[in-house]
């Protein structure tokens, strides 16, 4: 086979004929969760490149004492730029990419649930990380670290807009994760292949199902931080400023409370790989199932209460460390029921060592490493040695790079052949394999070394001392290493796209439903599907003769499949909790007393008492126009529905005349506490009320344009579950914003 | 006093809580005779004995928040878990009453019980006043029935199933951690009576404030953190339980079809 027909070959599977002719909108306008996946990896494979550079720089600068290479505002963006970019532009978008290829096909889907949401998603990514990019071009990239703790952060001692790009584009990327999130449940709920019922789900699917639960409740966290932080930046704002009686240690709760999960969210997908390799190529099923899938849930639960740990050395207290580190250290417990069940997977299979397998097992082993590191870390004394020190570089590198990486690369090895037809060169696989993982150990092994030693992290230079200039010139080594591993890699892809051995259907011979079609599989994914009794549809399917013990139906939960529409807005609902908790906790907080000056005081009770009256009402005017709908009365259905919007607008045009008089009085988001919270919280629910009211007029555009049919009812039933959700948002805000003060 | 003193000297009689124990204990025997479940109900009394006579009692009334809250959990949680699951499989518990049988109601109980006795107002009363006390210890056991039996209820028809049980647990625990995180990190005092203790009828706030080192905003803090992160582990704890029946096979199996769901 010669250059040219290969390449032909490899575009006549990339795309149909008539594709062909509009080539670039073919990729570009798709909402094929196929090719939303590949675009998904391709992004993040671009930042890998940048964030990569960025580390290659941090250690050229570390790898010699007293070195001046890049000054210490240069290393203060590359520690910052690189950390952010490898957790949202890396690691989140490659993983997506492989849920968004892998998980419909895995339950016998032909499409996600929401294909134009996944596409908005996938372009939230390069948008998102041009945002932050452009710093470089706005006056500098912020230099805060990942996590940008206040008041560093803040405007007085950053006055740049690196730090504004930072914010901005990772409210962007966490929107787009919410909604990633939410169509992954929304598509196992109701996407299913007949027989696929929720116990019968593969493990991959089960555990990505968990994790977008997490997604859907700790992204929507960091994002009231991130509006909080900008109304502090750009409104003069209070919130973390402790001069103007803001709390600094607030935004770290918040961060953490977002930022342990994100642990998770990253790390459970590369769990839900590992579950997924090495039973494949042990010829054994997952030893233990059942316990696989359900400490996945229990690590969803724990993750997102023991946040405070990575705060010990603020100085909680002894009681809230006390309690923290219990609860940490219980992590430890799901965490080591995966590895032994991992372990015992491989106990007596017939391991095949292919380079999959090879990255599988060593995530594993480097896993093992970094989670012995955090128990170390759960313990408060210790982490108040070790955590600003090298030793927590090194834990958590053993993570996201020993973890999360390894197992990355071990899905790509084991699903590239599925995704473009071709086998990856198992020759090539091998080197990238040994070189990163020589590579990796050399450069963050030493680091734990170095930790121990004293050596700080995120300072530009060291001295001279004992010790620190080899170890810190063998880590440096090593990260070459690892670049040279990566540069094969992305050889071994673009090589085998083109000259890759053919993969035939299933060149694993695994069990779940993506290897049941071709490879790459055609756009509406399945010809036909094996019939489905147990977690290995296509190894029944193949072993007719000794097929798995079927899994009964357990009743009517076990085969659950909502409304669609319903079922999205549902799930939003569920995400905005994270959201409109912290405005409302961070409210309470920061108006425990009452204050004097001008304050609630200035708010008018009796007016927003009627217009709140207003907004109540409007939830009975949509119930009514749902029930005339269904009893398929348009004219009523049409009436009702207007007098929800005429009731709406009177709510938000009563805010605005709130707002309104307020200014007159001189109450501004920067005038104290009281205003800066009373504002972004109830300007936020009042957002969504907008938000509300466009959806509304645009039903309510479609039922006079068109024939609304009863068919229809799922898209009112949708706009209608969010109007009740932001009816009863303001329940509450009115509650402890109104009458709380009346009280006390 | 010395600690050891303390702990040997502080139990309180409450004949009123004996009584309690003694007819749930002749009611049981009564009703469903002996039976191995009886140990469960044992388990139960226990815990209620010791919540109300045990020197934690003491440190409750007027010391000690973070007792006062301790209590409160083994008698919203613990003790009416114990006590239902010491009920024979074929009881029913109102399966027809649409109060009861609604998880909604269940859960509002569960938590409303949380939020409801910290208001200021309340739990200041519940330390005054002997009256208002006993309503409370009432009313958290019957609040919390409520909210076990959608889990716990002895027939498996009127449990809820496995996941939606998870998720009415788990919604659960994010809204007492709300509570406990607000108690926690709160500037002002939730349960004055507490910060103030002016009265010291036992003669033991020195040990407790000097020599236990408990002083009023750390003992409000561990209030709130035994609220946030242990209450939450009981719900844990019911969720792997209820993660077990989901993944055992099921009682309840319709027929394995291949037609669609």
């Amino acid at each position: 086979m010669n250059g040219n027909t290969s390449i032909t070959a490899t575009v006549a599977h990339l795309l149909t004929p008539a594709e062909r002719q509009h080539w670039k909108l073919a990729w570009l306008s798709t909402v094929d969760h196929k090719r939303i996946g590949v675009l998904y990896m391709l992004t993040g494979l671009v930042f890998f490149v940048v964030a990569g550079v960025e580390s290659l720089v941090i250690r050229l600068q570390l790898a010699v004492p007293n070195n001046n290479l890049v000054s210490p505002d240069t290393y203060n963006w590359m520690f910052t730029m690189h950390g952010t970019t490898m957790i949202f532009l890396v690691a989140m978008p490659v993983l997506f990419g492989i849920m968004n290829y892998i998980l419909p096909l895995q339950i016998g889907a032909r499409d996600m649930a929401f294909p134009r949401l996944n596409a908005l998603g996938v372009w939230l990514v390069p948008f998102g990380g041009i945002l932050l990019h452009f710093s470089f071009l706005a006056g500098g990239p912020p230099a805060v670290g990942w996590f940008a703790y206040t008041p560093l952060s803040e405007a007085p001692y950053s006055s740049q807009l690196g730090v504004d790009y930072w914010a901005i584009s990772l409210l962007v990327l966490g929107i787009g994760s919410v909604s990633a999130g939410i169509n992954f449940i929304v598509t196992v709920l109701t996407q299913r292949a007949p027989g696929m019922t929720l116990r019968r789900l593969p493990l991959f699917t089960w555990m990505i199902f968990m994790n977008s639960f997490l997604v859907i409740l700790a992204l929507p966290i960091l994002n009231a931080g991130l509006v909080m932080l900008l109304i502090d930046r750009l409104l003069n704002g209070r919130f973390f400023l402790p001069f103007g009686g803001g709390s600094a240690i607030m935004w770290q709760h918040i961060f953490w409370a977002f930022g342990h999960p994100e642990v998770y969210i990253v790390a459970i997908p590369a769990f839900a790989i590992l579950s997924e390799v090495i039973p494949v190529f042990s010829r054994k099923p997952i030893f233990g199932h059942e316990f696989v899938a359900a400490s996945t849930v229990v690590i969803v639960f724990l993750s997102l209460l023991v946040w405070a740990h990575h705060m010990f050395t603020v100085g909680l207290g002894r009681a809230v460390d006390l309690f923290f580190v219990a609860a940490s250290v219980l992590i430890a417990v799901p965490t080591g029921v995966k590895l032994f069940n991992w372990s015992a997977t491989m106990v007596g299979g017939r391991v095949r060592f292919t380079t999959a397998m090879l990255f599988c097992v060593t995530a594993l082993l480097q896993f093992l490493i970094g989670g012995l590191t955090g128990i170390s870390h759960a313990t408060a004394p210790l982490d108040w040695q070790t955590k600003n020190s090298y030793y927590l570089v090194a834990h958590f590198h053993n993570i996201f790079v020993g973890l999360i990486v390894f197992a990355i690369l071990g899905a790509i090895y084991y699903w590239f052949p599925k995704m473009s037809g071709r086998m990856l060169s198992e020759r090539l696989g091998k080197w990238v394999f040994w070189l990163m993982t020589i590579g990796f150990n050399l450069t963050f092994m030493i680091q734990h070394v170095l930790g121990l030693a004293g050596m700080p992290r995120r300072t530009f230079t060291y001295p001279d001392l004992p010790g620190w200039t080899w170890m810190n010139m063998v880590s440096t080594i090593g990260a070459f290493f690892m670049a040279a591993g990566s540069i094969v890699f992305v050889w071994d892809l673009v090589s085998s796209l083109f000259r890759g051995k053919p993969a035939g259907d299933n060149p694993w011979n695994a069990w779940t439903l993506e290897w049941a079609t071709t490879s790459p599989p055609p756009h509406e994914n399945f010809d036909a599907l094996p019939p489905i009794r147990s977690r290995r549809p296509l190894w029944d399917y193949m072993n007719p003769d000794r097929p798995d013990p079927v899994v009964p139906v357990g009743g009517a939960i076990d085969t659950f499949r909502p409304e669609k529409n319903k079922a999205g807005v549902m799930t939003f609902i569920i995400s905005e909790l994270g959201f409109f908790g912290v405005l409302i906790l961070a409210y309470l907080f920061y108006n425990a007393t009452l204050k004097s000056g001008p304050g609630w005081q200035q708010l008018d009770i009796a007016k927003t008492t009627i217009f709140s009256v207003c907004l109540f009402a409007s939830s009975f005017t949509i119930w009514r126009s749902e029930v005339a709908l269904l009893a398929n009365r348009r004219g009523k259905m049409k009436a009702w529905l207007a007098a929800t919007i005429v009731l709406g607008g009177i709510f938000i045009v009563g805010q605005g005349l709130e707002y309104w008089s307020l200014y007159q009085n001189g109450v501004t988001v920067g005038l104290d506490l009281f205003a800066t919270t009373f504002f972004t919280l109830t300007g936020f629910h009042g957002l969504h009320v907008s938000f509300g009211l466009l959806a509304l007029l645009v039903v309510l555009g479609v039922a006079f344009s068109r024939a609304y049919k009863s068919e229809d009812l799922p898209a009112l039933g949708a706009v209608g579950y969010y109007w009740h959700f932001v009816d009863v948002v303001w329940v509450f805000v009115f509650s402890i914003v109104y009458l709380w003060p009346l009280l006390r | 006093m010395t600690t050891q003193q303390f702990l040997t000297s502080a139990w309180t009689w409450n004949s009123a809580a004996l009584i309690a124990t003694a007819a749930a204990l002749i009611a049981y025997v009564w009703a469903f005779s002996m039976n191995r479940r009886i140990v469960y109900l044992l388990a139960g009394v226990a815990v209620f004995m010791l919540t109300l006579v045990s020197p934690l009692n003491a440190l409750a009334a007027g010391y000690l928040f973070s007792a006062h809250m301790l209590q409160h959990i083994l008698l919203l949680l613990i003790v009416p878990a114990l006590l239902l699951m010491s009920l024979p499989s074929w009881v029913s518990l109102g399966s027809r009453s649409w109060f009861v049988a609604n998880p909604f109601i269940g859960w509002i109980s569960g938590v409303g019980a949380m939020w409801l006795w910290h208001a200021r107002l309340l739990c200041n009363a519940a330390v005054s006043s002997q009256l208002v006390n006993a309503l409370q210890i009432a009313s958290l056991l019957l609040l919390g029935a409520i909210f076990w039996r959608q889990i716990l209820a002895p027939r498996e028809e009127e449990r809820m199933s496995p996941p939606a049980a998870a998720l009415y647990l788990f919604s659960a625990c994010v809204a007492c951690s709300i509570l406990g995180i607000l108690i926690t990190f709160s500037p002002v005092s939730v349960c004055p009576i507490y910060a103030q203790s002016l009265s010291d009828p036992m003669g033991i706030l020195y040990l407790v404030q000097s020599n236990w080192g408990i002083t009023p905003d750390k003992d409000q803090q561990i209030g709130g953190l035994l609220m946030w992160v242990p209450m939450c582990f009981v719900y844990l704890s019911a969720i792997i339980a209820q993660l077990a029946r989901w993944f055992s096979d099921p009682v309840v199996s319709a027929p394995v079809t291949d037609k669609p769901l």
